[in-house]
């Protein structure tokens, strides 16, 4: 266990369940994992990945990261409002 | 600002406030900041920074009376979720969290193991779904994992275990239906910690799988 014992115990990864709500606790944790991207690291480890392999899955997240942070700031020039100005360049 | 709209104002935000806490619950709504009608909130004794700055009027975004709401309601409704400094000093019935027993679970893709231990590591029960008479296949499904859990959790009431620290490691089957099993079979769960081993810098791994 290369990372665990480097990590002060039942701090680091470790949530904590309140009025007994157990499915929450197990989720949140669960979601933080994957948000970091610790599901997907063990799960990519499980068997050797090849080099052709781990080019192809890093260009294909390159592609992606920049399609969605396009699509993003799209949507959210759509989805703006409030404007001071509602049509902004027709006044 | 005159009374009418300071009434209207009011009462939007008398309505509306309940609902976005919920959608927040919900999680239907993102933490960062919403825009929504509010009124000010003012606070003459302002203890730190942040109600300070709640405190304070907020701007007008363009139309009059929608205004920008930071929200890190999430964060506030999760504060006591995440263990801090204090936390092995906390009680869970007169016992110190850094004192409470451990259950470790192994969960598996063929099988999930169970071992409830003293905060020092003793072995106090151990458990696994083969032992539950779940034979090949069967032994890696999240019943056979639940069925551990109520097993083990007997075992352990028999030995004057009541809450437990739970520790999981790996992603298989059982790895979230044993911790509702240990709670089902009436054990409280303090807390739960992932002790997935993760490395990013691995040996190499056995070679992929031909499908």
């Amino acid at each position: 266990m290369p990372n665990a014992a480097r990590h002060v115990k039942f701090i680091s990864r470790t949530v904590l369940v309140r009025n007994d709500n157990v499915d929450e606790a197990m989720r949140l944790l669960n979601r933080l994992m994957g948000r970091e991207g610790l599901l997907d690291q063990y799960r990519r480890t499980r068997y050797y990945e090849k080099p052709y392999q781990v080019r192809r899955r890093v260009n294909y997240e390159k592609c992606q990261a920049i399609y969605n942070e396009d699509m993003q700031r799209k949507i959210q020039f759509i989805m703006r409002k409030n404007r001071v100005d509602p049509f902004p360049g027709c006044s | 600002m005159n009374f009418p709209t300071l009434f209207r104002q009011f009462r939007v935000l008398t309505t509306a406030l309940p609902m976005r806490q919920s959608a927040l619950e919900a999680g239907r709504i993102s933490q960062q900041s919403c825009c929504f009608p509010v009124v000010e909130n003012r606070r003459w004794k302002s203890e730190d920074r942040r109600v300070l700055i709640q405190s304070m009027p907020i701007k007008d975004m363009g139309t009059q009376g929608e205004k920008q709401l930071d929200v890190d309601l999430v964060n506030i409704s999760k504060e006591n979720v995440y263990p801090d400094a204090d936390t092995p000093n906390m009680l869970f019935d007169g016992v110190r969290f850094a004192d409470l027993p451990i259950c470790h679970i192994k969960a598996s893709k063929n099988n999930t193991i169970m071992q409830v231990t003293n905060s020092l590591g003793v072995l106090i029960a151990y458990r696994s779904c083969g032992m539950d008479g779940f034979k090949n296949t069967r032994k890696g499904t999240n019943i056979a994992a639940q069925t551990t859990a109520v097993a083990i959790s007997g075992v352990a009431k028999g030995k004057g275990v009541t809450t437990v620290r739970v520790k999981v490691q790996g992603l298989g089957p059982g790895r979230m239906s044993a911790v509702k099993g240990l709670q089902m079979a009436g054990i409280k769960v303090a807390s739960v910690t992932d002790n997935t081993p993760i490395s990013f810098t691995p040996p190499r791994p056995r070679k992929a799988r031909r499908l």
